[in-house]
């Protein structure tokens, strides 16, 4: 019974991706590229690749005749983000304007290592070993042990 | 000094948080759509397009926006777009009280559907040009209908509205940009 379930669990997990994967997309390798880095204007993190939506197709095809004309992928990125603006690139430039959204993360991750290293430095100081007792110390400690006993 | 800097530092929490409040304030405030896009091609000439005529209305290319006397509106539009509709009225009262020159664009339609509406409920265009594939529109940057540009008169465009134009958007936004565009020197 168990594998039994087991089994519809993943048949359906299976064959769910494989019927949604509709989008197998174009042979040419340069347009499969072009329509997975660049976005569905109508459902805004979707790739051309993902989508059906009526512009997507257009665009696809706007793609595609270019491809024909002989254009590379970067004159018809250029083409688009000249109309389009750079939203359309699902994956932002590494431009001036960007470089805190490229570097933003790195410089956090720094900021944390920095905290934590404060943090642990700052908590090692109590982990260092007690100072031995003075002598006075140890014959006090003696006599109350003493004295505990009797 | 050891402890002035002890003292700052227990501000920086409080600094932090004023920074963030002030960041997501501005979204807030500003109240600004981040899925409405602006137009890559601001200030610059409206892309020259290849349109078709739409039975016996008159047509309308590039020169028609360049180098007039009157800013324009270029509309785009389409019969199966239920904005479109609701924009409708206040394109007519952009054309009847404003006097406001307006060109449409129809977009991948129907002939018969985008006769029909304009039979049906007025034409507020001066000019209609017809995008069948929607190709001439993938030049211009759009991605929805109704679009509206706002062009000047050497043909630049000056401003593009995603979406219907509603009242507070002929009013506050079109209206004055038409002005300021009449009042400046060519």
């Amino acid at each position: 019974m168990r594998s039994l379930i087991k089994f519809i669990f993943f048949f359906f997990i299976i064959t769910n991706s494989v019927l949604a994967a509709d989008s197998s997309g174009p042979k040419d390798k340069v347009a499969y590229e072009l329509y997975k880095e660049l976005r569905c204007l109508v459902c805004q993190n979707q790739s051309l690749l993902e989508s059906n939506a009526p512009l997507a197709l257009d665009l696809k095809k706007v793609v595609m005749d270019k491809i024909e004309l002989g254009q590379s992928k970067s004159e018809i990125k250029t083409f688009l983000v000249d109309r389009y603006g750079e939203f359309i690139l699902l994956k932002p430039k590494y431009s001036i304007q960007n470089f805190l959204l490229w570097l933003g993360p790195i410089f956090f991750l720094l900021i944390g290592f920095f905290i934590t290293f404060a943090f642990l430095k700052k908590q090692s100081v109590y982990k260092e070993e007690p100072l031995p007792l003075t002598d006075e110390e140890e014959n006090s400690l003696k006599k109350i042990l003493d004295n505990n006993v009797s | 000094m050891k402890n002035k800097l002890k003292y700052f530092y227990s501000y920086v929490p409080l600094i932090i948080f004023s920074i963030l409040v002030l960041f997501f304030a501005r979204q807030l405030i500003l109240k600004e759509d981040p899925s409405e896009l602006p137009s890559a091609l601001l200030d610059e000439k409206f892309p020259s397009i290849t349109l078709s005529r739409l039975a016996d209305y008159e047509l309308f290319s590039n020169k028609n926006l360049m180098d007039t006397d009157n800013p324009s509106l270029v509309n785009i539009w389409s019969s199966w777009c239920v904005p479109c509709k609701v924009e409708h009225e206040f394109l007519m009262r952009m054309r009847e009280e404003h006097n406001i020159i307006i060109y449409g664009i129809n977009y991948k339609d129907n002939k018969e559907d985008a006769l029909k509406v304009l039979d049906l409920n007025d034409n507020p265009f001066y000019a209609i040009g017809v995008d069948q594939d929607g190709m001439q529109s993938i030049n211009l940057g759009v991605y929805g209908v109704p679009e509206t540009f706002i062009i000047d008169r050497s043909g630049n465009i000056r401003y593009r509205h995603v979406g219907p134009i509603l009242e507070y958007d002929m009013e506050k936004i079109i209206l004055p940009i038409i002005i300021k565009i009449k009042q400046e020197k060519l």
